[in-house]
């Protein structure tokens, strides 16, 4: 990652401010820089006349849209990710990468919302309950049906849903009877959970119920570390 | 007869769409174009071309639960086709009103100026050159207009002109019609 | 008065740093540190991580006041040491605003706590865009020129 020039650049920094002077903004290979203040007053004045995302306010309520509207989009999601895979476990695969991006970012998002009492989760069951609980009820307008802990493992946990509200308007064919597309919602947990440092590997699986057709298990699977250090600091 | 027809996008919002969060819909869109942009390794000029066919692929769809839900019948003109559009069909769907305006002397090609796109909120184009010039982060929506439009026998080109992510004044799709298509049965096909 | 900010990510590495002196009292915003502490500075900071990592399983809230402290060189050419103190914010993601300030605690812990508060506002904005990776540098000048407002309005 470091070329000659990057080694230049840090070593004589007096020589590289003058040329660098004209981007604002951090550059990692310099460091903090202070730049003239005449300078910067012309870049703030060149700002504040362009759109940027830092002037759009946060704290109102997110507007709506319809539903099929994101059907549809996760529809064109799956055809391509379709396209460029060679089965099914590919396919989750990348769908699973696709939500895990937009993990921390929801994360983060209600995190903030939730203004002055936000607090970080620093215990297993909890940041469970909060994805459960808050997650759920933000991006889905409910929160999700069950919670459990696998009587098995002590690694495994699973979040149900009995009408996953991405996957509603999909079909799945016949012969792909295995793929469960909210894979996508199992990558935003996944990402979620491994900003939190409690490193997990999260697949969604179709268990059907009398009634519930759609129903599904999104099954966790923690790092044998991380439930380690949740032993060690509950002294099981 | 354009206040009707707004009451009746608010209605069908209001009554017959199920509603989900737009941040959702925002960030799942924007994984879709920057994955297109990973994959196509910064070719926008190739990312345009896939959304616009995703597009294409959703409005072939889109127009029958439109015309189910909204029930509105033949358009007499272009120009009633430019009114249902941004007063219902984009009202019911992403819960915006875009105006339409420059309709041209002819009747045949208008712009739909859209204040608020949901789907791109909080989207801020990436810092190299090119993505600045070369791409219309919201090219789907170009997809959808004509594959839509093409179903009610209405060859339309479609394009962006003009979008705030680049830096215009504002986010502008021009629609113009080329010709409309009679009921043909193509060569070969029952 | 001066600090430095340093926003680290999830794998400890810094995506964004910044000088800056205050702007009360007739101060002109640029930060006084000597020559010495410009170097020390992010040593110091990568140091405090370990400090962080080991507070942030024992509470729940998210602004850390001063939990870290650096006996080293004071501004201008004296010779004298003075103390400095590392005040930190954690978001839920792990990623943690950490501060190098040259004066008390106890006359500034609620200005820096609301300086902590709007950089968590600019950071999420930042993050909402698709474009943006968790632990990506953060290079928009955009962003260095909110973040330097910010320091004037509330350091």
């Amino acid at each position: 990652m470091s070329q000659p020039s990057d080694i230049i650049q840090v070593s004589n920094p007096t020589q590289t401010s003058t040329k660098s002077a004209l981007k604002g903004g951090y550059n990692p290979s310099l460091g903090p820089i202070q730049l003239p203040t005449s300078y910067q007053a012309q870049l703030a004045s060149t700002a504040s006349s362009k759109r940027n995302i830092y002037d759009h306010s946060l704290s109102r309520r997110a507007p709506e849209v319809n539903l099929s509207s994101l059907s549809y989009i996760f529809n064109v999601m799956i055809q391509y990710s379709q396209k460029n895979s060679k089965g099914i476990q590919e396919l989750e695969g990348k769908l699973n990468t696709l939500g895990y991006s937009i993990g921390p970012k929801v994360l983060e998002l209600i995190t903030l919302r939730e203004g002055k009492n936000a607090k970080r989760e620093i215990k297993l069951v909890e940041i469970l309950q909060f994805i459960h609980t808050q997650v759920w009820r933000t991006l889905f307008g409910r929160v999700a049906d069950e919670l459990e802990k696998s009587s098995e493992a002590d690694d495994e946990y699973m979040i149900t849903d009995k009408q996953p509200l991405m996957s509603e308007f999909i079909s799945v064919p016949k012969d792909m009877g295995q793929l469960n597309v909210n894979a996508f919602v199992a990558g935003i947990i996944e990402g979620i959970l491994d900003v939190c440092y409690f490193q997990a590997s999260v697949s969604a699986h179709t268990v059907e119920t009398p009634g519930c057709p759609n129903r599904t298990v999104f099954f966790i699977k923690f790092d044998r570390d991380v439930i380690e250090r949740e032993n060690l600091r509950f002294h099981k | 007869m354009s206040k009707s027809l707004k009451t009746t996008g608010e209605d069908l919002w209001k009554n017959k769409a199920d509603k989900v969060n737009s941040e959702l819909f925002t960030l799942t869109y924007g994984s879709i174009v920057a994955q297109l942009v990973r994959d196509y390794k910064q070719d926008y000029t190739q990312v345009n071309l896939q959304l616009e066919k995703m597009g294409y692929d959703i409005g072939i769809r889109i127009i029958e639960e439109f015309l189910a839900k909204s029930q509105v019948g033949r358009c007499q003109s272009f120009k009633e086709t430019s009114e249902i559009l941004s007063k219902i069909a984009f009202k019911y769907f992403l819960n915006i009103t875009p105006r339409v305006e420059n309709f041209s002397t002819d009747g045949k090609q208008f712009s739909l100026i859209l204040d608020e796109n949901p789907l791109a909120e909080f989207v801020e184009l990436p810092d190299d050159e090119k993505a600045n010039k070369q791409l219309w982060y919201s090219n789907v929506l170009v997809g959808v207009l004509r594959g839509a439009l093409e179903m009610v026998q209405l060859d339309v080109e479609v394009a962006f002109v003009g979008d705030v992510l680049r830096g215009d004044d504002a986010t502008e799709i021009r629609l113009k019609l080329i010709k409309i298509l009679k009921d043909e049965i193509p060569a070969g096909e029952d | 008065m001066s600090y430095y900010l340093a926003i680290i990510g999830t794998t400890d590495s810094p995506i964004y740093e910044c000088e800056f002196g205050t702007h009360k009292q007739g101060g002109d915003g640029t930060s006084k540190f000597s020559p010495e502490m410009k170097e020390l500075n992010p040593f110091i900071l990568h140091s405090s991580i370990d400090i962080v990592e080991d507070i942030q399983w024992q509470t729940n809230s998210m602004f850390l006041k001063s939990f870290d402290e650096f006996h080293g060189p004071g501004t201008g050419s004296t010779s004298t040491n003075v103390n400095y103190y590392i005040s930190g914010f954690l978001t839920s993601g792990n990623v943690k605003f950490l501060m190098i300030h040259d004066n008390s605690v106890y006359k500034n812990e609620d200005s820096i706590k609301q300086f902590f508060m709007d950089l968590n506002d600019l950071y999420v904005k930042t993050l909402l865009n698709p474009f943006y990776k968790v632990n990506d540098v953060i290079s928009s000048s955009v962003f260095d020129l909110k973040v330097k407002a910010c320091a004037k309005k509330y350091l």
